[in-house]
């Protein structure tokens, strides 16, 4: 399931899913229960961090990463399990931000003795630095909502050449001012993106700078030799005082990276010797599963948090034959979730979806719009399909072969027959995010932001939001006046609770068109050593542990 | 270049019989040989009877048994030994349920027929550009032994798989195929080429170009049948290393499109769960040991019946 | 001499921009967009078209491929205004880091594999094949040949999984393999590699062996060997100072061809160890189509092979008195 290491996560980050009755809570899981200071911390990882530059960094577990152990953010999220994770607390300001002219001006005030790893003071300015940074094409990849949100930011190319942006002021060094196109009302949420991080002019580095980013959090880089290793070790001048959030409990980390996971996943259930002490940055392969949940002492040790995230397959709405409606259901009808849900790790890691919104979002009631058997009903395919069969591609990512086989094999019950086409995770979003290329059918997983109905209907199914490359969201370009209309009202509702039943319904609404079929709702499989604490999956990120609290037992 | 002249073939043959019927005789005698003559047929034989095995056992290999594997152990195989029992003869795939022996037997069709094919492909066009280089010389053969070199020089293994990743949508047993052959021509290249300088000054050759044969045509009419054996005894050691090749292709993710079964594909899934269900690995990796133990023993026979001064025995 | 060998630098030269000719090609056709990739998640096409530009991607494919050739010895300057000192080839997409220091950083786990390797199975596949030849016909010899043929049939990935398995998994006596550079830990670093080392080692000593074998059988058989024992010199002087030195030849050239391709990176064992090598190196660019690391792995890896031949025919010189230069 090599999909969900990066690309997978996309959209908005910006918020949580886990919250409400749907969410099982895990309690962190530990080998005792009083955390104390010291000690190494092992993390082993199939593979190198994609970028740690705050500017550049929007993908799973590497935004984590960073801004719990390398650099603050103006807010961050509460290191809890469960529904409490969704909240977010003050880091490197003393609010949450004040908003003036109806929240479309926000003004942050810095705390006291906040400090880099040399021990100089964090300034306003650098914020406004970092920010300024996500604008530069030298160093894409990075959240955009500054260039969303940012007055004035439409031509603005970056401060490597020496301009500056004026909708970002600050008066002196304590305070920030953004000032916005339009009202935001959850900007508060927005600062807790690795963007809203500072980083000094003085150590500007371009592209370089993602090897080393220095830091505001409680560790500084020691070594990162790329693919390969990193150590961390304590920052000094970080004060736990200023920090609500960051427990910074172990005195080194070290990443090993480019391990092969089968080997990670038999390291931590031997958990021998300083593997102990270790904790999987990448999921545990289905594989090793099957011999961790037999073991009950092993079982004990994996933690497996909802990721939030609903896995989808999509059609190419465009184009003959998923331009009809009813073959895109007879699809429907046909999938056997069940074998899906055999191939994503089975009933422990995966929940069938029945809908778009996961059971969080949907007042923590599971809704099911067709009323299907797991396995499918292929009578009803054939009625639809009419007689006919179907020939079309399906397009998967090389680490989803279980799955693309499971759609093959369930798919030609009901006479739709699948090609298979397993390309490269790096090539995969260009192809379907490439309106001229995109595949008859293909595998799309989206998390929502913050939990609410609008961080997902409206960017996965709003027509208005294609664009022919690099497009991401509404991949299956779906166009429908009626639904469009529908969420052009509820973005206007005032009253939240009735915006959120009126997303539940809309979430009907389009079941029915069947742009995409969810298949399903999984968790995040991590292994932990025997003597690692705290441990839990952060519902934020995508159930990745929350390394702010992560903690060794000292013998 | 060194002027080290490539050794020559030495086709003796004896007074009153024919080579062929010489070496056939070698090979009837030599043990290795019969081991790996029944078991190269057996696997061929296998291959070909595929659809035959599978109505025997009622199993596609593409046939999903959800039945057969435990879902809430994360698709282990139900039972001992990887779920072997009168149902499933090898036992199952995990996740997916699909049979072993199935997909077994079909996956040596698409094993065999890639090797197999690559081999033909490498033979061709080997034999024709040594051929055309050792017979005309100059610059055609300068040329082509540059193109030799700068093929033998190239990372194959680096660029077989970027290669592939770059046409994801072709057909991949023929790109499998087209790319090994490709890449494995010049090795049989330079022993025709070696052998073609050498037979060119035979005097039956001679005598040919004297009596008039044309270019071409005393290509292959006398010079071909002359070179035959070092081709053949090639062409069987090259096939188990196609199929190595095969393996590790699809061991580095870019072997044939799924779901078809070829024993690389399988071993490679294997291995993942070759500790919790060690029969999965077992059973492709034995068949390709065997298919490659087989090969390697006839071509060596082979050689050693064609050419009786190297390992006589 | 002086003339030959400058002439076959020339065609190593001519080969290594060839290949590089025909890589820089293949991935400009690639059907990933770096620039794309680069952008991230949501991108507009005016973002995705001044990333092109900022990564020199939207200038033809000629004058790329110049600026590449012409960076290789002269350094040049990046779009981004990044200084590439000599030798230039470019900088990874993925990380930004210069895919030279990549390289040589990669370098020294590959090196440290082929060597070890190499250094085991010449000794054991020598000795085993000489044996055999010497013994020929015995049970001993039988018993070898068979466990070489054996060894040589099976997959590496096979042999490399069945030795975690043993070694690490069931009786715990080597650590899970991770690499550690020799300078810091020797022990540790042989105590890591051991299970590469067998691994490959176990499919090449079994090749050297039998061949070694044949090359010895039909050496002894020579005219000359038979002059040496009617001399009546001793028959381990005839074994090791006649029989050897001629049996030796053709694998020096075999073992220079294997060496330089290990060298430039044994691809799948470096992937089943986990081993950070030049192989682990180049099958990680090309699934993240990560070009400029792609091209300098294929160069790299082809100066090796090609290396490894000039080197084979010199050394061919000294051992081989029949070899002439013309």
């Amino acid at each position: 399931m090599s999909k969900r290491t990066s690309l997978l996560v996309a959209g908005l980050l910006l918020g949580v899913a886990a919250c409400g009755g749907g969410g099982q809570a895990a309690e962190p899981k530990s080998g005792s229960d009083t955390p104390a200071k010291g000690g190494t911390l092992t993390i082993l990882s199939n593979q190198d961090f994609s970028h740690l530059d705050p500017t550049r960094n929007w993908t799973m577990p590497q935004m984590d990463f960073g801004i719990r152990l390398l650099y603050r953010t103006l807010t961050t999220f509460k290191a809890e399990p469960g529904a409490k994770a969704s909240e977010i607390v003050p880091d490197l300001a003393t609010d949450l931000g004040t908003p003036t002219e109806g929240g479309k001006v926000w003004t942050f005030t810095l705390k006291d003795g906040v400090k880099y790893e040399d021990g100089t003071p964090v300034k306003a300015q650098d914020i406004k630095y970092n920010v300024e940074r996500s604008f530069a094409p030298e160093l894409p990849g990075g959240p955009n909502y500054a260039q969303l949100y940012l007055a004035g930011g439409e031509d603005y190319k970056g401060p490597l050449k020496g301009k500056h942006l004026d909708s970002i002021q600050t008066p002196d060094d304590k305070t920030i001012v953004f000032t916005l196109k339009r009202p935001v009302a959850e900007f508060s949420y927005t600062v807790t993106l690795p963007t809203f991080a500072p980083v000094p002019e003085s150590k500007e580095a371009g592209a370089q700078y993602d090897n080393r980013p220095f830091s505001s959090g409680p560790y500084k880089i020691e070594i990162y030799d790329r693919g390969k290793e990193m150590v961390l070790v304590r920052n000094e001048h970080w004060d736990p005082a200023t920090d609500t959030v960051r427990k910074a409990y172990p005195d080194r980390i070290v990443v090993k990276q480019g391990l092969r996971q089968t080997v990670i996943d038999d390291r931590l259930i031997d958990s021998r010797g300083e593997d102990s002490a270790a904790i999987s940055y990448s999921d545990a392969s289905a594989a090793s599963l099957a011999k961790v949940l037999p073991k009950p002492e092993v079982k004990a040790r994996l933690v497996s948090e909802i990721s939030g995230c609903t896995d989808m397959l999509g059609f190419n709405t465009s184009k003959a034959p998923f331009d009809d409606p009813k073959m895109r259901q007879a699809v429907h009808f046909a999938l056997d979730k069940q074998a899906m849900q055999t191939a994503g790790g089975g009933p422990g890691m995966t929940e069938i979806a029945t809908s778009y919104l996961p059971p969080a979002m949907s007042g923590g009631q599971k809704q099911d719009v067709y009323q299907l058997p797991p396995n499918g009903d292929v009578e009803k395919a054939k009625a639809l399909l009419g007689g006919k069969t179907l020939d079309v591609g399906l397009t998967i990512s090389t680490g989803d072969k279980a799955l693309g086989e499971a759609a093959q094999a369930s798919l030609k019950r009901a006479g739709i027959n699948l090609t298979l086409n397993p390309v490269d995770p790096s090539v995969f979003y260009d192809t379907i995010g490439d309106t001229a290329k995109t595949p008859d059918m293909f595998t799309y997983g989206w998390c929502p932001d913050y939990p609410s109905g609008a961080t997902f209907l409206p960017l996965l199914f709003d027509g208005r939001t294609i664009v022919e490359k690099g497009n991401s969201g509404n991949v299956w370009q779906f166009k429908d006046d009626a639904v469009q209309k529908r969420i052009d009202e509820i973005q206007a509702m005032t009253d939240t609770a009735a915006a959120q039943q009126a997303w539940i319904d809309l979430d009907k609404q389009v079941m029915q068109l069947s742009p995409a079929v969810p298949f399903s709702w999984d968790r995040k499989p991590l292994l932990i050593g025997k003597d690692v604490t705290g441990a839990f999956g952060h519902p934020v990120w995508s159930g990745q542990l929350d390394f702010a609290v992560l903690g060794v037992t000292q013998k | 270049m060194t002027a080290l002249a490539p050794p020559a073939a030495a086709p003796v043959a004896a007074a009153g019989r024919s080579p062929s019927r010489l070496v056939w005789e070698r090979l009837r005698r030599d043990r290795a040989a019969r081991f790996g003559l029944i078991v190269v047929a057996l696997f061929v034989l296998i291959a070909l009877s595929a659809p035959l095995l599978t109505k025997l056992n009622g199993w596609s290999p593409y046939d999903f048994d959800p039945t057969a594997i435990d879902k809430e152990l994360a698709g282990v195989p139900k039972g001992a030994l990887g779920g072997i029992s009168a149902e499933h003869w090898l036992g199952v795939e995990p996740v997916s349920g699909r049979d072993i022996f199935s997909r077994i037997v079909y996956g040596a069709r698409i094993s065999l027929l890639i090797s197999a094919l690559a081999t033909v492909v490498s033979v061709l066009l080997g034999t024709t550009f040594g051929l055309l280089a050792g017979y005309f010389g100059g610059w055609v053969d300068a040329a082509i032994s540059r193109v030799m070199d700068l093929l033998m020089s190239f990372p194959s293994l680096i660029f077989m798989i970027a290669l592939i990743s770059v046409i994801p949508d072709g057909d991949r047993v023929t790109l499998l195929v087209c790319i090994m052959g490709g890449f494995g021509w010049p090795y049989i290249g330079r022993i025709v080429r070696g052998q073609a300088i050498t037979v060119k000054h035979r005097e039956y050759v001679e005598a040919a170009r004297v009596g008039g044969a044309m270019g071409g045509g005393l290509l292959f009419r006398e010079i071909l049948p002359n070179i035959t054996a070092p081709i053949l005894v090639y062409a069987t050691l090259s096939i188990p290393a196609n199929i190595g090749t095969e393996a590790a292709l699809s061991f580095l993710g870019v072997g044939v499109r799924p779901p078809t079964a070829s024993w690389g594909q399988m071993i490679q899934e294997s291995m993942l769960w070759y500790e919790v269900d060690p029969m999965y690995f077992i059973v492709p990796g034995l068949c390709l040991f065997l298919t490659v133990l087989a090969f390697t023993l006839l071509g060596d026979a082979l050689r050693d019946a064609i050419d009786p001064k190297g390992a006589r025995r | 001499m002086t003339l030959y060998l400058l002439r076959r630098l020339g065609a190593v030269a001519a080969i290594l921009l060839v290949i590089c000719a025909v890589t820089f090609v293949i991935f400009y056709v690639v059907p990933s967009d770096p620039a794309v990739q680069a952008c991230g998640k949501t991108c507009t096409p005016e973002r995705v078209a001044e990333v092109r530009a900022q990564m020199g991607l939207d200038r033809p494919v000629w004058e790329q491929f110049g600026a590449y050739v012409v960076g290789i010895f002269a350094g040049r300057t990046l779009a981004a205004g990044v200084e590439c000192g000599f030798p230039c080839l470019g900088f990874s997409y993925q990380n930004s880091l210069p895919v030279w220091d990549l390289l040589i950083d990669r370098l020294g786990t590959s090196v440290s594999l082929a060597i070890g390797a190499a250094a085991l199975w010449l000794v054991i596949g020598l000795s085993v094949g000489v044996i055999s030849a010497l013994r020929r016909g015995s049970a001993l010899d039988r018993t070898l040949m068979v466990t070489t043929l054996t060894s040589a049939s099976l997959p590496v990935y096979f042999v490399a999984m069945l030795l975690l398995l043993f070694a690490v998994r069931v009786t715990g006596l080597l650590p899970y393999p991770a690499y550690v550079e020799l300078t810091e830990d020797p022990v540790a670093w042989a105590s890591n590699l051991i299970l590469p080392w067998v691994t490959l080692a176990a499919l090449y000593a079994a090749m050297y062996a039998r061949l070694s074998r044949a090359q010895m059988i039909e050496t002894m058989a020579e005219p000359y060997i038979r002059t040496a024992r009617a001399k009546g010199l001793h028959e381990r002087t005839v074994v090791t100072k006649h029989g050897m030195r001629a049996a030796v030849t053709p694998i020096v050239t075999i073992f220079g061809m294997d060496l330089g391709g290990l060298l430039a990176g044994a691809m799948i064992t470096e992937t089943v160890f986990g081993l950070p090598g030049i192989g682990r190196l180049a099958y990680d660019g090309i699934v993240k189509a990560d070009q400029p690391v792609i091209l300098g792995t294929t160069l790299l890896a082809a100066f090796f092979i090609v290396l490894a031949n000039l080197l084979v025919d010199l050394v061919y010189a000294v051992i081989d008195p029949r070899v002439r230069y013309s």
